[in-house]
């Protein structure tokens, strides 16, 4: 008797054991895939170790890849590549997403496929994307140089991926072209949520467009566009293929994100315990950046 | 009775159990092979006949062959060697084995070479495999650069085979043209890669350096790249690049495909270039010679060894598999399939002669590469090959993008890459 009341988990006071018996194949699970790893990866930057072996004994605790990775100046110019990055690629994915997200809310003849055409970038594969771009931004023989030359807008073919500066340029623009239908798609959603009777009150009231924009449309949005925003933060922050498969962080490291160094050294000069200092840091940069954004709008968020 | 039938029938059942699962784990016996090179035109045919063979001769032992991409290679490598789940049979870049031997993942092959009386010698590029005093794998190709031109394009110009760096930029130069008058190059005179990896990278910029007497570390492993040599040697490397006589940003994948389309005059490239040249438009006018430098670039390619930590038995039967592959049936037969001169110096050439028209000059290149000495893993940087092949790319491409002089560059490499010796 005393037994049954014990498995009892209808009973109040055992009630909560069910919600903790059934979260806990998912928590063990994101230990296994998440916790784990992190937990292995932090361990690995304390350590002088090349080539990682999780059967080989533990080498002894030491600081240095931090303290190399703080003097290191390809370090803190994968920094500022990458703030450079995630500053003007979510800059301009938010304004190209919620323009986009503005003009197909609209009803007009053919909102379906242009709500289609929108979304279209974020469908296509990263690499493929990738691809065609590296195509079309070709030094000898792409799309770009023939049209600006035929223009007029240079004399001569630009080396889009000899250049620092152009380079650069080019990485953003695919990233943005990437990554503006996800803000897109977000906003519409949040938009369709907002009362129609907003507007309706503020045109009686004399508002213009603009105004309503700026009053009714923005504010609303306002915990959309934080959560989207860290999204694309954090995606810009993390992503990999498009920089690699374009640039491979050249020319001259202008395009080295921290992502690109953590790989670099990770599989090009087999150096663990460097790279996992790196992603170290990168993580704790990505968890202040989006508990700051969040931060900053709680009562929205 | 019944009790001797019974103890009989335990008895039976408990060999059984102990046999069977041997007799399956026999019949069931499965080799992993990880290779970047499966679906390669010749040299992939080439191992799937080694592999038909293994398994011929070892009945119930299979071989499981996997494509790993080029790209990949490295860090998928790494990723089975660290996680304790290595091939069996490795087989490896001759640039990255090192690290794997340095780390102890790699078998010594001292022991099997001299049990089964394999002569290695004057097979070219072996020295390479030595690592800490001991042979750690076999060298599967050694190769030298050939020159390829397209005779029809020098004949319009009225030149002449180039024989000299200098009768070379002069047709390069001259060769390098915008030919429908809308400010774009449509031909190139030559053609190298100026983007992806610092191996290759180095690989194309050795074409000069090797031509103008410079090493980037002599015999004792002490860096001289801030040498006379090496600075004409980079001197000559910005001029082709920054003259845009080679178009730009271009993988050499890329570069052979439009050589082989007619867009580029003039190429020099190891034994891989003929069948990318007979699937091109351009086939029927490209010639084939000895390369405009000396000595040619060469070095060793790809290498097979033994993952230490592969069972016992694995082992022995991976070592079977080498001794296969470097026998001289199938060395002979590399050279028919794979279109290369094989490492070994038994190799029966003589059908590949037959097959391949510019064979001989294949075997003419690799000779005066290695007789020459020529690698493209420096010595004495072995361990650090990707980080400074890495140094140099971008050092060449700052002395490219920022106009900056060769003799500061090789100041400034010979620095950095003696600071990563010490590392």
């Amino acid at each position: 008797m005393p037994r049954s009341a014990f498995l009892d988990l209808a009973r109040p006071s055992r009630r909560h054991w069910l919600g903790y018996l059934l979260l806990a194949p998912a928590v063990l699970l994101i230990a296994l895939i998440i916790v784990y790893p992190l937990f292995v990866s932090v361990d690995l930057s304390f350590q002088n170790v090349n080539i990682a072996r999780l059967d080989q004994p533990r080498r002894p605790f030491t600081t240095a890849n931090y303290e190399r990775l703080f003097a290191s100046e390809d370090f803190w110019n994968a920094c500022w590549v990458t703030f450079k990055l995630v500053t003007i690629v979510s800059f301009f994915c938010f304004l190209l997403g919620l323009g986009t997200a503005l003009l197909v809310n609209n009803r007009f003849k053919g909102q379906a496929l242009a709500r289609l055409l929108v979304a279209l970038p974020w469908a296509i594969p990263e690499v493929i994307a990738v691809v065609i771009f590296a195509w079309l931004f070709d030094s000898s023989f792409g799309l770009m140089n023939w049209l600006f030359i035929k223009v007029g807008l240079v004399d001569q073919t630009i080396n889009w991926f000899s250049s620092p500066d152009a380079a650069f340029a080019v990485v953003c623009t695919v990233m943005v072209w990437k990554g503006y239908p996800f803000v897109s798609i977000m906003m519409l959603a949040g938009l369709q949520s907002i009362p129609e009777d907003f507007y309706n009150a503020a045109k009686v009231d004399g508002a213009r467009a603009w105004q309503r924009l700026i009053h009714i449309t923005i504010p609303s949005l306002m915990p959309v566009i934080g959560v989207t925003l860290v999204l694309v933060m954090l995606w810009v922050f993390r992503d990999f293929s498009i920089i690699y498969v374009l640039t491979g962080g050249g020319p001259l490291k202008a395009t080295q994100s921290l992502s690109i160094m953590t790989y670099e050294q990770a599989f090009g000069f087999f150096k663990m315990g460097y790279a996992s200092a790196i992603g170290v840091i990168t993580l704790i940069v990505c968890v202040i950046a989006s508990r700051l954004m969040i931060a900053r709008a709680p009562d929205n968020i | 009775m019944t009790r001797t039938r019974l103890a009989f029938s335990a008895a039976a059942l408990a060999l059984a159990a102990g046999f069977l699962p041997g007799a399956a784990w026999a019949q069931g016996k499965v080799l992993k092979f990880v290779s970047w090179q499966k679906d390669e035109r010749g040299v992939g045919d080439w191992w799937g006949s080694v592999i038909k063979e293994f398994e011929a001769s070892h009945p119930g032992v299979k071989i499981e062959w996997t494509k790993v991409e080029r790209g990949a290679y490295a860090d998928t490598m790494t990723t089975l060697f660290a996680g304790g789940k290595p091939p069996d049979i490795v087989h490896l870049a001759s640039f990255e084995f090192q690290k794997f031997a340095d780390n102890g993942w790699l078998e010594p092959l001292d022991s099997y070479i001299k049990d089964a009386k394999l002569d290695l010698k004057g097979w070219a590029g072996q020295d390479t495999c030595s690592w800490n005093k001991q042979t750690v794998c076999t060298m599967m190709l050694y190769f030298g650069y050939i020159f390829a031109y397209n005779e029809e394009l020098l004949k319009k110009e009225g030149l002449a085979v180039p024989k000299t760096y200098a009768e070379f930029l002069a047709a390069a130069q001259k060769l390098t043209k915008d030919l429908n008058g809308d400010g774009i190059t449509d031909q190139f005179g030559t053609g190298h890669e100026t983007k992806g990896g610092g191996g290759q990278y180095m690989s194309e910029m050795m074409n000069y350096t090797l031509d103008a007497g410079g090493r980037w570390t002599n015999d004792a492993g002490k860096v001289t790249i801030n040498t006379p040599e090496m600075i004409e040697g980079l001197s000559r490397w910005k001029t082709i690049v920054k003259s845009s006589l080679t178009p730009r940003d271009l993988a050499a994948g890329e570069v052979r495909q439009m050589f082989a389309d007619g867009k580029i005059a003039m190429k020099t490239d190891g034994p891989w270039l003929y069948p990318i040249i007979q699937k091109g438009k351009a086939k029927d006018q490209i010639k084939l010679g000895m390369v405009p430098f000396k000595p040619p670039v060469g070095g060793s390619s790809n290498v097979l060894g033994i993952a230490a930590d592969a069972p016992k038995e694995n082992k022995k039967l991976v070592w079977d598999f080498i001794a296969l592959a470097t026998s001289d049936k199938f060395q002979s037969s590399y050279a028919t399939l794979g279109a290369s001169p094989p490492p070994s110096p038994r190799a029966d050439t003589s059908a590949a002669t037959k097959d391949t028209p510019h064979f001989d000059l294949l075997v003419q290149a690799t000779k005066a590469a290695a007789d020459a000495k020529v690698d493209r893993i420096p010595k004495g940087l072995e361990l650090q090959f990707n980080e400074f092949a890495k140094m140099v790319m971008e050092e060449s491409q700052r002395m490219i993008i920022q106009d900056l002089d060769p003799k500061a560059v090789a100041a400034t490499m010979q620095a950095k890459a003696e600071a990563l010796q010490k590392q």
